[in-house]
């Protein structure tokens, strides 16, 4: 079978993402660069937590952080893996369309996300804390960038996985794209996770 | 002849009710782990929101929360726990591993500094 041929309910495999080779490289590899991301994280987390006082004149983490607006981004960002779940869950059972829309809902509320971290930044530069402003400044934006840069790059990939495919159908080839499109997305909230504990959370109590 | 078309129909539909089944069990899961990681986000939220927590026992137990919350993720949402998974489990705790190490290590050097 030709491995870029719409898979039918009859034919569909149990595990579409590794039912060949190159999907079963994909996978293990995809894995690995997680394993790397982890501690590329952990450089920028350490240096954050060793630099996150020295604001000079600047304001503190206590006087800068506002949690509604963390909390909502963290929602949004929370229901965003909940819903590319569902969006594997609908490829295992060979639903293109129903893949299609939750990852399209994935994507808006990324997006959300993104605008909200763009305003959250804009904010904080009108009340003097900038990327040279002090240590825990560049400590903060690459942090804090670094993961917004994530999302971002990740909404570009679904957005180009989707169009590519738009009328595919699930096929062997494009079945773990899909799937490790998820698992990078899922990455990015586990981040997000010790960012809003460790920065916002931890800074506001000093 | 008719009878055995007859059970061979059956126990293919009996496979695709158990699939079915087994999906709706894992969409379970799902939802269970999604109500799960919001209760931890407002537990989390609270502890250092209200000031009945004393600030230096919040943060260890936010640091607990948030880990709770990434197993959450890797195993159930990624499906780590799933079979075939003993590469990249290894790859992600040896990836763990190391970030801890990383983390203390340039914290405290930047500390001690």
């Amino acid at each position: 079978m030709d491995a870029g041929q719409r898979l039918t309910d009859a034919n569909f495999p149990e595990h579409p993402e590794k039912a060949t080779l190159e999907g079963k490289n994909k996978f293990l590899g995809f894995w690995l660069f997680l394993g790397g991301e982890t501690v590329l994280f952990a450089t920028l987390f350490g240096t954050y937590l060793g630099l996150r006082h020295m604001n000079m004149d600047g304001p503190s983490t206590e006087e800068l952080f506002k949690l509604p607006t963390v909390f909502l981004a963290t929602m949004l960002l929370l229901t965003s893996s909940l819903t590319s779940v569902y969006a594997v869950l609908a490829l295992k059972q060979n639903r293109v369309r129903t893949l299609q829309k939750w990852f399209i809902i994935t994507l808006i509320l990324g997006l959300g996300f993104l605008g909200l971290e763009v305003y959250e930044f804009m904010e904080y530069v009108h009340e003097g804390h900038t990327f040279t402003s002090s240590a825990f400044g560049s400590a903060f934006y690459t942090l804090v960038g670094f993961h917004g840069g994530h999302v971002a790059f990740g909404c570009l990939w679904i957005i180009t996985l989707l169009i590519r495919n738009w009328n595919r159908g699930i096929t062997l080839v494009n079945a773990p794209k899909y799937y490790l499109f998820a698992l990078y997305w899922h990455f990015v909230d586990v981040v997000w996770v010790f960012i809003f504990t460790v920065v916002y959370l931890m800074g506001k109590v000093g | 002849m008719a009878d055995h078309n007859n059970t061979e129909t059956n126990i293919h539909r009996n496979e695709a009710l158990q699939r079915k089944l087994a999906f709706k069990e894992e969409r379970k899961h799902h939802n269970v782990s999604f109500i799960m990681m919001i209760l931890l986000t407002l537990v989390a939220f609270y502890a250092i929101w209200s000031d009945k927590v004393a600030d230096s026992f919040a943060v260890l137990f936010i640091l607990v929360l948030a880990v709770v919350q990434v197993f959450f993720q890797l195993y159930i949402w990624m499906h780590l726990s799933h079979k075939g998974h003993d590469f990249p489990l290894w790859g992600m705790i040896s990836g763990i591993l190391f970030a801890a190490i990383t983390v203390v290590g340039i914290a405290g050097l930047i500390w001690t500094s």
